[in-house]
């Protein structure tokens, strides 16, 4: 085992850099959502759009060429419903084309599905789909790297909703009993379930106490500000350290068009043509506020 | 510490499962023992492997899913425990994590059937039905001890998933000399042979088949026991020729729902080949939660019993199609 060139030359992208990807994550996303027949689970994809972003471009130390190395950091995704929103980071990270995407989203043998799935579409590192499996999979692959002496991070991408998954505990007390510090969950707390708002259905709160309580390392930020997505990449522990680490990032279901912010009815959907250049308009206008 | 052992005696399967996985954790380095809190049989190997040994407590869910993790970064893990439980609570996982992506992860574990005096809460008894169910499973149930130890061997070079079901484990009777049977996975063994009826079984039944065999041979007649302890793939072959061999008579004997098992996947395959039989029955337990009692008290009074396996037989050889 002698492969390890997943050393990334040159700088790291900058926080300004990363908001212009995660910008063009949500473009594409709107694009895709509007090209597509078939609903999309576009709440969560623009949710986690930033989360993603500051993975694929920034935290994880991983290679589109070189897919099946060793040391890579693995990410799995257990809010396999947002498959189209990391699809399109991989993208743009460089593992896929998005024309390959777009072109064939949920057509008959694709490899781009709604959920993914890591058989049709190598480089995904695990299938998902149903909640609560991503975290125990995870698990599973820091166990392994440790027993390995491997030194790379398994970082898994939650929704909130789906904590209410009892296996999700379950794998959350094995790995602080394993002391597993190689093991990163983002939980992408957009406070929403499909039908519902969490807290008034099924109160998570107090969220990060639980965690804690737990035994795990907690850092709680701001889902949607890139420099704290960084910082809180930055700070995470060294992989021998001996506590899990869960990064809370507090976010808005719909983020980045007004109209599907926090509103029920946009957990999935389609957009029809008035609708894509309606969300287009309102996804350009929050770049015009943010950048005055 | 190699097993010892006495044809025709009684041996715990569960011990030749700890001891076949501490040898085989010496030739694999990449294999994992797992299990939510049943590791009594396991000390050998989590003694000499500790840092691939894992006992989750009790978390069947995260167990299996955790099995699922390590296959993907290309170990060997075997998830040892109660079938009911793991059967059942885990089935998702089992069939999600680990089925969908065929990965390599062997579930064994102990109380498939009326076994134990647990009640139905830990009765294994839907099992096979759901385990038969999952595209890319193999499914086993064993009755001889010293065949876990093999199975088990086979299994690591397999690419996908295998279920092992196994009784209670502790009091096995040994039923075949080492070397004299051909056990590969998805081939039945004929445990006995004979021409005037094939009685079909797995796992814990067929001594009590052999048992009702020997009663009928007192009367002349000469039964043909079959160990059909792979399940899925099944041994289409053998069920075919048997048909052939055995004058069209059949019983099929399980501990497990009459329904759903064994006996339906040989219905399946008679009914599909369109073979002709004289006769079919099938004994196993009947839609009911069973009640608490000793193994034997249970198979009686469920109807599948020995008493009961060899009226079936007489029943089976004397009916006029």
């Amino acid at each position: 085992m002698v492969r390890q060139s997943l050393v990334v030359e040159g700088e790291r992208p900058s926080v300004a850099q990363l908001e212009d990807l995660a910008f063009e994550l949500r473009q594409k996303l709107l694009h895709l959502c509007g090209t597509y027949e078939g609903a999309v689970h576009i709440g969560g994809d623009l949710s986690s759009a930033d989360i993603f972003t500051a993975l694929f471009e920034y935290g994880l130390t991983v290679d589109p060429t070189d897919i099946t190395n060793p040391s890579r950091d693995r990410f799995v995704l257990s809010k396999g419903h947002a498959a189209v929103a990391m699809y399109i980071a991989m993208a743009i990270r460089g593992f896929f084309s998005y024309d390959g995407i777009v072109d064939t989203y949920g057509q008959l043998d694709s490899a781009y599905g709604m959920h993914p799935c890591k058989v049709q579409l190598p480089g995904v590192e695990a299938s998902t789909g149903s909640l609560g499996h991503g975290l125990p999979l995870a698990v599973g692959m820091a166990l392994s790297a440790r027993g390995r002496g491997e030194t790379h991070r398994v970082v898994t991408l939650m929704g909130d909703g789906e904590t209410g998954e009892g296996s999700v505990w379950e794998a959350a007390l094995v790995a602080n009993s394993n002391k597993l510090g190689n093991l990163v969950a983002f939980i992408d707390r957009n406070r929403q379930l499909m039908t519902s708002f969490d807290e008034e259905r099924v109160v998570l709160e107090p969220y990060p106490d639980k965690w804690a309580a737990f035994g795990w390392n907690v850092i709680h930020i701001d889902g949607h500000d890139m420099g704290a997505l960084v910082g809180a990449i930055d700070q995470l522990p060294a992989t021998d350290s001996d506590k899990p680490t869960v990064v809370i990032c507090e976010t808005v279901k719909g983020k980045g068009v007004d109209f599907m912010e926090r509103n029920l009815a946009w957990h999935a959907g389609s957009l029809g043509a008035a609708d894509l250049e309606r969300a287009m308009a309102a996804l350009s206008a929050t770049r015009v506020k943010e950048s005055v | 510490m190699p097993v010892t052992f006495t044809f025709g005696e009684f041996l715990g399967a569960r011990s030749v499962i700890g001891t076949t996985l501490a040898e085989l954790g010496e030739e694999l380095p990449n294999l994992w023992v797992l299990t939510p809190d049943i590791g009594a049989t396991l000390v050998e190997f989590r003694d000499k492997f500790p840092e691939r040994f894992l006992d989750v407590g009790l978390s069947e869910q995260a167990c299996v899913g955790i099995s699922a993790g390590l296959a993907y970064d290309g170990n060997i893990p075997v998830v040892s425990g109660m079938l009911p439980f793991l059967s059942m609570r885990a089935l998702e996982q089992i069939r999600t994590d680990v089925c969908y992506p065929n990965l390599p992860v062997k579930i064994i574990g102990t109380h498939g059937g009326l076994v134990g005096n647990g009640g139905s809460t830990h009765y294994a008894v839907e099992d096979l039905t759901l385990m038969g169910a999952l595209t890319n499973m193999t499914v086993t149930s064993i009755g001889d001890p010293l065949m876990v130890g093999e199975v088990l061997r086979q299994s690591m070079s397999m690419t996908g998933p295998i279920y092992i079901r196994l009784a209670v484990g502790k009091k096995d009777k040994v039923l075949y000399e080492p070397g004299t049977k051909d056990i590969r996975i998805g081939k039945g063994i004929i445990a006995r042979e004979g021409t005037d009826a094939t009685i079909f079984t797995h796992g814990t039944t067929v001594a009590q088949a052999l048992d009702a065999a020997d009663e009928l041979a007192k009367d002349g007649r000469s039964i043909r026991v079959v160990d059909m302890w792979t399940l899925k793939p099944i041994d289409e072959e053998l069920i075919i020729r048997s048909a052939a061999e055995t004058d069209g008579r059949f019983i099929v004997l399980e501990d497990h729902l009459a329904y759903g098992g064994l006996a339906t996947r040989i219905a399946d395959v008679v009914t599909d080949n369109g073979v002709h039989l004289k006769a079919f029955e099938r004994l196993g337990i009947p839609q009911v939660y069973a009640g608490f009692g000793e193994d034997e008290q249970l198979r009686d009074k469920h109807g599948y019993g020995l008493e009961a396996t060899v009226a079936a037989l007489r029943r089976v050889i004397a009916a006029q199609p």
